[in-house]
Order: C-alpha cells, then sequence, then structure tokens
C-alpha cells in the first residue's frame, strides 16, 4: 500500500472517531456549561461559551425557591430511596450468591436459572404486572412500592456467584470446616473478608440503577413531595409550561440555566462516578468475562 | 442499568473438575436457606408473584372470571396498532445504527490501542450517565434551535423549534439518536474489551499471512465476536420493545405533538392508570414480558453468554 493511501486512511480514522466524540461529548459539555450562563445569553451567545461561576448560584437559588425547595426534598428522596435498595440488595445479595456457588441443595438450578433469566428480561417489563401487585397490597405511593423491589437484584446475586465460585477455594472452606467451624461461621468468617470487591461492585451497579430508575416510581408514586429526582425533573418540565409554544423554552418560569441545572445534578453523582471509577468500571463490565 | 449487564465468552469454558459430594447434614441444609431464604423469597414475591398476578387479573372482569375477553378488548384496541407500529418502526431504525455505531468504533478504536483510545471510551460512554428524563430534557435543548450547539445542522433539516423535531416520524428520528448517545458507549467498552480478549497468535498469523486490516476485521474479528454482537442485539430489542420514558418525557414538553399512547407501554400504563381497567392492563404488560422472556431465552439457549450448567463446575 502506498504511503499516500496510509495517510488518507489514517486521516479517515482520525476523523471518524473525532466525529464521534462530538456527537457523544457535545452535548455533555454544554450541559456543563449552560448553568454557568444567563437565559439570555443562551438563547443569542455562541453555544459553547463560559458565563460564571456566579451564575451557577444564582440559578441554584432560583431552582430552590421552586415550590418551596422541592428540589432538595428529592434529591434527599433519591439519596434515600436508593440507599435502602442498595443496602438491602447486598443483604440478599452476597449471602445467596456465595451459597449458590458454593453449596449443593435441592433447589439450586432452578434459583440459579431463574435468577439469570430474571437478570435478563428489561427490567420494564415487570413494572406494570408490579403495581398490580402492590395495588392489590394496597401499599402503591408508599416508598415500599419503590425500595422493596429495587433490591430484588439479581445481577448482583450474579455477580458475587461469580465472585465467589472464581475467589474462594473449596480447600479454604474445608478447612475451616476441619475445625469445626459451622456453615454460617464459614460465611461470616471465611466468604465474607473475600467479598470486598464485589461488595464494591454490586453496590456501585446497585446505585446507578436505582438512582435512573424512572418507570417504576413514575407508575408507583404519585405525591410530589416522594418523587425521586428523576420525576421531578419531569415535574419541573410540566408545571414551569417547559416548552408550551413554538419557540422553545421561551416562556419558562424556571428558565433554561435552571432547567439545565436541574438536568445536571440528577447525573452528576453518575458522571463524576464514571470518570472516577474508570478502572473498577472496565472490570465490572468484563467481570464475567475475565472469570470465565 | 442494562448495557451494564456483563457477558461471558463462550469460548473459555473450562471442563469441570468433579465435585466432592458432601454429606447432607440437616444443620447444613438450615444455614443454607437461612443464607439463601431471603432472597428466595423476593425472587418470588417481586420476580414471580408480579407475572403470576398479572396472569390471573387478565382473565378476570369486574370480579368474575370473563376467558379471553380482556385479551381480545385489548386486540381490538385500535390504539394498539398505533403503538406498536411506532415500537416497531423505532426497532428497525435503532437497532441497525446502533450496531452499526458500536461495531465501527470499537474496531476503529482497537486497530490502534492505547491512551487515546481509552480517553475516547470515556468520552463515548459518558452520555450513559445521562438517562431517563435527564437526557429527554437534555435533548430537548438539544434540539432547540435557540441554545442547541448542533443549531446549524438543525437549520440544514428546515427544523424551527423543538416542536418541529418532536412531530410526526421525526419523534423516531430523535428517539434514535438519544438511543445511540446514552446506549452505544456501554457497548462500545464491552466489545472493546472482547476484542482485546481474543487470542494473539490468530491475529498475528492474519497479519503473517498478509491480511490487510479490513480483511481481518471482517474474516477473523468478527466471526470471533459475533456471539456478543447478537447478544447487544436481542437485549437491545428486548430494552427498546419496552421504550416509555422518552416518550413520556417529551410529551410533557409538547403536549397535543405526542400521543399519551405512544408506545405499546404507554398505552398499558394509560390502561392502568387513567382507565382504572387492570385486567387489560394486565393482559398487554403480559405479552410485552413475553417478548423480554422471548429474549431471555434465546439470549440462554443460543448465545450461550450465561452458562448456568457451567455452574457445576466448581
Amino acid at each position: 500500500m502506498s504511503e499516500a493511501m496510509t495517510a488518507v486512511s489514517r486521516g479517515a480514522r482520525a476523523l471518524y472517531l473525532l466525529g464521534a466524540a462530538v456527537f457523544f461529548g457535545l452535548p455533555l459539555l454544554w450541559l456543563l456549561l449552560a448553568p454557568t450562563r444567563t437565559a439570555d445569553d443562551l438563547t443569542t451567545g455562541s453555544p459553547l461559551d463560559f458565563g460564571s461561576l456566579g451564575q451557577v448560584g444564582e440559578a441554584w437559588s432560583h431552582l430552590t425557591s421552586y415550590n418551596d425547595g422541592e428540589i432538595t426534598l428529592w434529591i434527599g428522596n433519591s439519596v434515600i430511596y436508593a440507599a435502602a435498595s442498595v443496602v438491602l440488595a447486598l443483604l440478599l445479595c452476597v449471602p445467596a450468591g456465595y451459597v449458590l456457588a458454593k453449596q449443593e441443595f435441592a433447589g439450586r438450578r432452578v434459583l440459579l436459572t431463574l435468577s439469570v433469566v430474571t437478570m435478563i428480561m428489561p427490567p420494564a417489563a415487570l413494572v406494570l404486572p408490579l403495581y398490580l401487585e402492590m395495588s392489590a397490597l394496597g401499599l402503591t405511593g408508599t416508598v415500599w412500592s419503590v425500595i422493596l423491589p429495587l433490591s430484588f437484584y439479581p445481577f448482583g446475586v450474579y455477580l458475587a456467584f461469580l465472585h465467589f465460585q472464581a475467589n474462594l477455594p473449596d480447600s479454604l472452606l474445608d478447612a475451616a470446616r476441619v475445625d469445626g467451624a459451622s456453615e454460617l461461621r464459614l460465611f461470616w468468617s471465611v466468604a465474607l473478608p473475600l467479598a470486598r470487591p464485589v461488595i464494591a461492585l454490586i453496590a456501585f451497579f446497585g446505585f446507578v440503577r436505582c438512582w435512573t430508575d424512572f418507570f417504576l416510581p413514575f407508575v408507583m408514586l404519585s405525591d410530589d413531595r416522594t418523587f425521586t429526582l428523576q420525576l421531578g425533573l419531569m415535574s419541573l418540565l410540566q408545571s414551569t409550561g417547559a416548552v408550551n409554544n413554538s419557540s422553545g423554552f421561551a416562556d419558562l418560569d424556571i428558565h433554561q440555566p435552571e432547567a439545565a441545572l436541574a438536568g445536571l445534578v440528577a447525573c452528576a453523582p453518575l458522571l463524576i462516578g464514571f470518570v472516577l471509577a474508570q478502572r473498577f468500571l472496565r472490570t465490572g463490565l468484563l467481570a464475567g468475562a475475565e472469570k470465565g | 442499568m442494562k448495557t451494564l449487564t456483563t457477558p461471558r465468552p463462550p469460548t473459555v469454558r473450562a471442563v469441570p473438575p468433579a465435585r466432592p459430594r458432601r454429606g447432607r447434614r440437616p444443620a447444613r441444609a438450615t444455614a443454607v436457606w437461612i443464607l439463601v431464604g431471603p432472597y428466595a423469597l423476593f425472587l418470588a414475591v417481586f420476580g414471580l408473584a408480579p407475572a403470576g398476578y398479572a396472569l390471573w387479573t387478565s382473565f378476570v372482569h369486574d370480579g368474575s372470571f370473563s376467558g379471553a375477553r380482556n385479551w381480545t378488548a385489548v386486540l381490538d384496541d385500535y390504539r394498539l396498532g398505533d403503538a406498536a407500529t411506532h415500537v416497531t418502526t423505532y426497532l428497525l431504525l435503532w437497532l441497525p445504527i446502533l450496531l452499526l455505531t458500536v461495531l465501527s468504533l470499537a474496531f476503529t478504536l482497537h486497530a490502534r490501542p492505547g491512551r487515546t483510545s481509552r480517553a475516547l471510551q470515556l468520552v463515548y460512554y459518558l452520555p450513559g450517565a445521562v438517562t431517563g428524563s435527564a437526557a429527554a430534557l437534555l435533548w430537548l435543548f438539544m434540539i432547540s434551535p435557540d441554545s442547541s450547539p448542533f443549531s446549524p445542522l438543525l437549520k440544514l433539516m428546515d427544523i424551527e423549534s423543538a416542536t418541529d423535531a418532536l412531530s410526526g416520524g421525526s419523534l423516531i428520528a430523535l428517539l434514535t439518536v438519544m438511543g445511540v448517545a446514552v446506549h452505544a458507549g456501554g457497548w462500545i467498552v464491552v466489545l472493546y474489551g472482547a476484542l482485546n480478549a481474543l487470542p494473539k497468535d490468530v491475529l498475528e498469523a492474519a497479519q503473517v499471512d498478509g491480511a490487510s486490516a479490513w480483511r481481518t476485521m471482517w474474516h477473523v474479528k468478527l466471526p470471533m465476536v459475533r456471539t456478543y454482537v447478537a447478544f447487544v442485539l436481542i437485549s437491545s430489542f428486548a430494552s427498546g420493545s419496552q421504550v416509555f420514558v422518552e416518550p413520556t418525557v417529551l410529551t410533557t414538553a409538547a403536549p397535543g405533538q405526542i400521543s399519551p399512547t405512544w408506545s405499546v407501554n404507554q398505552l398499558a400504563y394509560v390502561y392502568a392508570t387513567q382507565d382504572g381497567d387492570f385486567g387489560k392492563a394486565a393482559a398487554l404488560s403480559l405479552a410485552m414480558l413475553a417478548i423480554g422472556l422471548l429474549a431471555a431465552w434465546i439470549v440462554i439457549t443460543r448465545t450461550r453468554m450465561y452458562a448456568t450448567n457451567s455452574t457445576d463446575s466448581r
């Protein structure tokens, strides 16, 4: 191949990767910059200007004055629901993953198969059946209708299962058995101390799942004071009349910078998590592949 | 988060070493169920019971058994045809574009691994953090020519306001763009990792034989990762068929532009909440659940991504 050809193909490659970076990156960059600017500047100025940090504070105070600071309530709700679901999921997943990986018992295959099926199935498919069940139990509208279904996390069990299978040798368990340790003691003193990495992994992915979930809380919750931030964003758009006319966001009470700031707050934990935990995330994404 | 499920490669499956038979003392069985019981209970109550209860509900009307009445009522609803057409069109547009984006970017990045490639993966992956209503909000801005950094492009496409970009067929185009922006990155990371795990000697052999980069990709790398490709397609099909959040949130921004029963799940939601017709809601959501189950079944039996029988191995 001639050198000119190589240069052309190298150029085409760089151009393609760069174009993709613009498509994926530009909206995020805009979202980061928008809260620093005034509404006027956003519509008249060039799209990627930086305003001032003072403007962010101003936008935040506008946001917090919306409905007596409802946004802080939503943030608190999101944190509480996610934390409760993740803790509960960990309490369920880690022992279950251990037992499925390390013990023979009747029902093991059934449990594993059902876990894998419910894990691969899109979660949205179960939301309305869950709603019917919860309203039969009279639980809709309560925090439990969100926290309990979210703490059933088969993917977490699968992660724990893979982890114990790969990292907990039978010889270690047998040695402890010879020393007279009970089966529960084995889990507590041998398995659990080895589980730290997988606990972090389950907590991370579980948090991402709970924090971003929309369909389930949307169906279960009706009082806007119990909303999560994801739901609150929608009600903010709705009640401030967001894009009611053809001129876009022009007649919002809460203007563009405030809406953008609310959106940014809603995805900030994940953005920070994804950047800080890059290596961790990669191992999580490929956990199964590496331990096969 | 859908994209984060971790596939296992079908190629590396160790031969199971024989497992020593252990005594089944009752004490051990008790311990096992203390540890796994709570999870099993949650699996039953929040995984199986909803489906079972929905099945029962779908055959009940006004408190008495009504046979297939709810099911035929759903099938006769003219809104179902519209919703199914919308979702199908969306899938037909989104799936090929998503797959093409993921494959081309993963392969291009893998041709020259290194720091740049890792940094670009992060850039492609980060939009995965902006999901649900935040994604809808962000893309409402992106389609408003006043504020969008893509405004020259919007002008080119004759879009003068956000409402233009939400009306009629352009909603499907917008959902496709959003779907690619949010989901492609996670799959790129997974596929890149799969490419990295390919045996080096095979790739080198291809190089020694004088295969061009293109031929190596098409005839060596692609066949080796085709299970992953199938996995991306099936699980994206399953999650895409359930589309709910995006049209719901976008509707609130432009009332009247998008039908509240635009997607199938939205229709089921309207049955359950606005019509208060649980029978019809149950029937329709069970039909959607069947699609999800079918996809899961294909993944398990055909792609061998999750080898539950290898669980007997250690």
